[in-house]
């Protein structure tokens, strides 16, 4: 499984997305906003999970931002810090 | 018309432009060692002020407190006014602009249409810079975003004079005199030694950790005295106050790490680093605790993931950062 296909699977079993599929959420997707219902309190979730399945912390919130505007940038955050 | 300035993305609102704004004069002080001189670390839960009808618990001191310290501890000069009058707010900022000067503002982020609607919530201690005017539009340096904004008039008067609690109330601000050459030292020492006082000695329950060990106490209560629903509305205030836009993430301990770990070189006190490791540590128990706050609030919460086990999390944070105060004061005196 590719880290974006992890990720994927873990958002959508983390905050319980009932009803999306991996393939409904495109890599290029913005994470949080209307499209999946995910606000800024998911977004914790999403930062522990990181840290718990890939050694990733995400401490500078200026760079957690970028990172969790989609699958493809925090896939490539993860790429470039493991 | 525009002005040479330079936008910097940062963690926190405050301190990112205050570092933005000394840049533009030309001392190049990063975000932490802004946030660091300006005392900006600060626990507590005050809940005779209502945001959004919920009790506050803030993380960093006084609003303006990190601008205002900061700048009086380096020698710089800062012109600061605040406004009964939109029109005359506007006007002033206006003029500003036309002499050159970029403007920082305070306002209410709700009001500003480019925060997108995920992170948008009635917050009115948001800070920004207005450096320039193409047509309606005000170029804005956002520290928390990564590129420049823009913001019509009307939006940006709106915002200027949100209300509610700790309304803005036009409050803008430039900066007038900026030394050339200061020694960091003595200035961080001294807002070391502020945020220890605050945080180990101020009298009362809810500021400092005594403050974090009587939210423990709060946390534990509240499921039994306001229902699930309310506590959960609670708890997603809190954790936004901890984890939210504009707080550095972790209630800012992050922050203050790198602040501790810069000044380890400027002081020569190796000492430093060892804290700042430590207040990491304290950041990511922080962090554990608003995971499961979010849980919570979200109704996925696992029977691990009690109010009593986020109360007992708070209580390692208190003894943790209690600890690292001590040794803080002892390092710099």
């Amino acid at each position: 499984m590719t880290i974006k296909e992890k990720l994927k699977h873990i958002i959508i079993e983390t905050l319980n997305l009932e009803g999306v599929t991996p393939e409904q959420i495109k890599d290029d997707d913005l994470l949080f906003g209307d499209k999946f219902g995910l606000d800024s309190i998911d977004a914790v979730e999403v930062v522990f999970q990181v840290d718990q399945h890939f050694g990733v912390k995400i401490r500078d919130m200026k760079e957690g931002r970028r990172a969790l505007a989609s699958i493809n940038t925090l896939a490539a955050f993860i790429e470039a810090r493991r | 018309m525009q002005i040479d300035f330079k936008h910097r993305q940062s963690a926190h609102c405050e301190s990112g432009v205050s570092s933005n704004l000394l840049f533009h004069y030309g001392l190049d002080i990063s975000e932490a060692m802004a946030f660091g001189i300006g005392a900006g670390l600060f626990f507590g839960y005050l809940p005779f002020i209502r945001i959004n009808q919920l009790p506050l618990t803030t993380f960093r001191c006084e609003v303006g407190g990190i601008l205002k310290r900061l700048t009086r501890k380096l020698g710089v000069k800062i012109h600061l006014e605040k406004f009964r009058n939109p029109e005359k707010a506007m006007a002033a900022l206006d003029r500003g602009l036309e002499n050159g000067i970029p403007m920082g503002c305070r306002t209410g982020a709700y009001w500003l249409p480019y925060f997108p609607s995920a992170y948008r919530f009635h917050f009115n201690m948001h800070n920004l810079v207005v450096y320039g005017k193409e047509g309606d539009d005000y170029l804005i340096s956002d520290p928390v975003f990564p590129e420049i904004q823009r913001c019509s008039r009307p939006d940006l008067m709106k915002a200027r004079f949100a209300k509610g609690a700790l309304a803005p109330r036009g409050t803008m601000y430039y900066l007038t005199h900026v030394p050339g050459d200061i020694d960091l030292r003595d200035p961080i020492r001294q807002g070391i030694q502020a945020v220890c006082h605050r945080m180990l000695k101020v009298p009362g329950p809810i500021i400092g950790v005594r403050g974090i060990r009587f939210l423990a106490g709060q946390v534990e209560k509240w499921p039994r005295k306001l229902g699930k629903r309310k506590a959960a509305l609670y708890l997603g205030q809190l954790v936004r106050m901890q984890e939210e836009l504009g707080t550095g993430g972790a209630g800012f301990r992050f922050m203050y790490a790198a602040f501790l770990q810069e000044s380890a070189g400027i002081l020569n006190k190796n000492r430093l680093l060892g804290l700042s490791d430590q207040m990491t540590q304290a950041g990511d128990l922080w962090r554990r605790f608003a995971v499961l706050g979010a849980r919570n609030c979200k109704d996925r919460a696992a029977e691990s993931d009690s109010f009593v086990s986020m109360a007992d999390i708070l209580r390692e944070c208190a003894r943790k950062e209690s600890e690292i105060y001590q040794e803080l004061l002892a390092a710099v005196q």
